[in-house]
């Protein structure tokens, strides 16, 4: 078997363990150098993934992992979130107790992903996404002396299970129907299983165990809880990596293994995104916390995401693929700012972010390019991620008139996005009391952090081309892929 | 009477069903707990009878898999309820309401 195509999974589990093995003889004063190493040698890999060095395409474990464009795009960004999530989390490293395990638990976290990214069975897809949550399940609850944290991760841990309780028995039923777990063998055969209502009954359970992840209507309702009561870094990976992962697998079993069942089916997907838009753009309104905000604000989005995957084309899965390539830096910069003024101020009310404009101009910056990137204003990446979306929403009209109706409900939650998003701002800038002015400092980590994610924002903005070009390439790898269905190891 | 694949199949759906109803209807965290494993199970017993009939021994490697990982849930589950139970000193759901708007 060719392990090179591992490389990135196997250098991070181990660099995991390494952390693990480190906070047994790290003393307790300089557990801040588990951080700086983490972050740093994530970096490293980093680098060597974007850096050409990625391996050809090919499978591994009998066809169960699989490398292609799709794959490559994704794990750089998970490796990116990883990054800045864990020099977010130098700022909390004296405040959560066991900081090397939050450390590790983050690598295994990024592992589940990067499986993820790869993954082509309903196996690996069920592993990979429980490595993913379970670890999420404590890395929530890790402020275990805030009621908070522990109440958010009861509440993640509840439906979550119940999610992939959900998963596995539709995979059972893809199993029996297909007699196989294999995405290449499945494709293959998708025309007979089609007509099957086994195997359409154990695809819509998976799907319903991805919504989960992905936060889209009706499986939405842990997200504004788990995202206000988890520690902040915590919040920034689960918002990026982690929704970015159960996209990935939403698009891999969408376009690779059942691309003409995605197209009857667009309907459903178009329904799922416009209620999910509505009521994320809508419950935002009243909040009063940054972060229960950016809970809704996480679902909004996904429903944004499920219009193009509704659009069940090439442009449409592209178009995806880019936008969650600008949410994940824009995210990751508001995270950045939020996350180091609630690590300041122990609030995470609106009131907390009052006069943040003289408070730093580096949380300012920061805060400002998240939220004006997440409203859609160019010239920032999320313009032109809701420009492709929207896009290929709109090519599609001419052959169904309901992508009209999503076209409309989409520039309503754009514009009541706008309400909340410059709720924030405006408390930062212009704020109606008088509050407490005494400036902020922040580390040089989390300086970092913010540069990375805003250069990264800013970057997509000005330049998206190359990146569309990447995503397109990716989203054309995907489709062709099932043409080369592989033996199965007897 | 030749007990087939439907049979097994109907069982998987109600051990399925129950778990689920244990889940929405109960207010006990631990009880839900034990609904939720319901669930994953029926899921194991849904594979192994394919497998059985379909003569693919793949579905019960698949449940070896789901063993290992549902009992990582259950560790942490159980952990963090008790967490939560040296916190509230209590394991009703009714309780968790400190996270609202």
């Amino acid at each position: 078997m060719n392990y090179s195509l591992l490389t990135l999974e196997i250098l991070v589990t181990l660099l995991g363990l390494g952390v693990l093995l480190a906070g047994l003889w790290v003393p307790a004063g300089a557990r801040k150098l588990i951080g700086y190493g983490a972050a740093t040698l994530v970096g490293v890999i980093l680098t060597y993934a974007i850096g050409g060095a990625s391996p050809a395409d090919g499978t591994a474990f009998g066809g169960m992992f699989v490398v292609d464009a799709m794959s490559n795009f994704f794990k750089g960004f998970f490796l990116l979130a990883a990054v800045v999530v864990l020099l977010l989390s130098l700022d909390y490293a004296d405040t959560l107790v066991g900081y090397a395990e939050y450390c590790a638990l983050t690598l295994f976290a990024l592992v589940g992903m990067l499986f993820a990214a790869s993954a082509n069975d309903f196996i690996l897809l069920f592993v990979a996404l429980e490595l993913i949550t379970i670890t999420f399940y404590i890395l929530v609850s890790f402020q275990r002396n805030r009621i908070a944290s522990i109440e958010a991760g009861v509440k993640y841990l509840i439906l979550g299970a119940v999610a992939s309780g959900f998963m596995v028995f539709g995979t059972a039923l893809i199993f029996g129907s297909a007699n196989t777990t294999n995405f290449f063998e499945i494709a293959a055969k998708q025309a007979e299983l089609t007509k099957s209502p086994l195997f359409l009954t154990g695809l819509l359970l998976t799907i319903v165990g991805l919504g989960f992840k992905i936060a889209a209507f009706p499986f939405q309702m842990w997200a504004p809880d788990v995202y206000q009561g988890a520690p902040s870094p915590t919040v920034a990976f689960l918002a990026t990596g982690s929704k970015a992962a159960g996209f990935v697998l939403l698009l891999r079993i969408a376009f690779g293994v059942v691309p003409d069942l995605t197209a009857q089916w667009s309907r459903l997907f178009l329904g799922f995104g416009i209620v999910t838009i509505l009521y994320g753009s809508l419950c935002a309104i009243p909040q009063r916390s940054v972060k229960r905000i950016m809970g809704y604000s996480s679902i909004a989005n996904a429903g944004y995401l499920l219009l193009g995957i509704a659009a069940a084309s090439l442009n449409g899965s592209a178009a995806v693929m880019t936008y969650l390539g600008g949410y994940i830096f824009t995210v990751l910069a508001a995270f950045a700012a939020i996350s180091v003024v609630v690590a300041h101020t122990d609030s995470d009310d609106i009131s907390a972010f009052a006069g943040l404009g003289q408070r730093s101009a580096w949380l300012a910056t920061a805060l400002t390019v998240g939220m004006v990137s997440l409203a859609g204003i160019p010239p920032l990446a999320g313009f032109f991620a809701k420009f492709y979306l929207l896009r290929a929403v709109a090519e599609h009209v001419m052959i169904d008139k309901a992508f009209l109706v999503a076209l409309l409900v989409a520039c309503v939650g754009v514009v009541i996005s706008l309400y909340y998003y410059f709720g924030i701002l405006r408390a930062a800038f212009f704020p109606r009391h008088a509050p407490d002015l005494a400036p902020i400092a922040v580390s040089s980590t989390a300086k970092l952090a913010i540069i990375l994610a805003v250069a990264g924002t800013v970057y997509l903005g000005i330049e998206p081309e190359p990146m569309v070009k990447v995503a397109q390439q990716a989203a054309a790898g995907l489709k062709t892929l099932p043409e080369a269905p592989q033996t199965a190891a007897k | 009477m030749q007990v087939g694949l439907h049979h097994y199949l109907v069982v998987s759906a109600l051990l399925f069903s129950l778990g689920l109803l244990g889940v929405l209807a109960r207010r006990n965290l631990l009880v839900i707990y034990m609904g939720l494993e319901l669930m994953l199970n029926a899921a194991n017993l849904a594979l192994v009878a394919f497998s059985r009939y379909n003569a693919n021994l793949n579905g019960q490697v698949m449940v070896f898999f789901i063993i290992t990982v549902a009992a990582a849930e259950v560790a942490v589950g159980l952990s963090l309820i008790v967490a939560l139970y040296r916190k509230r000193q209590s394991a009703h759901v009714e309780d968790l309401t400190s996270l609202k708007l």
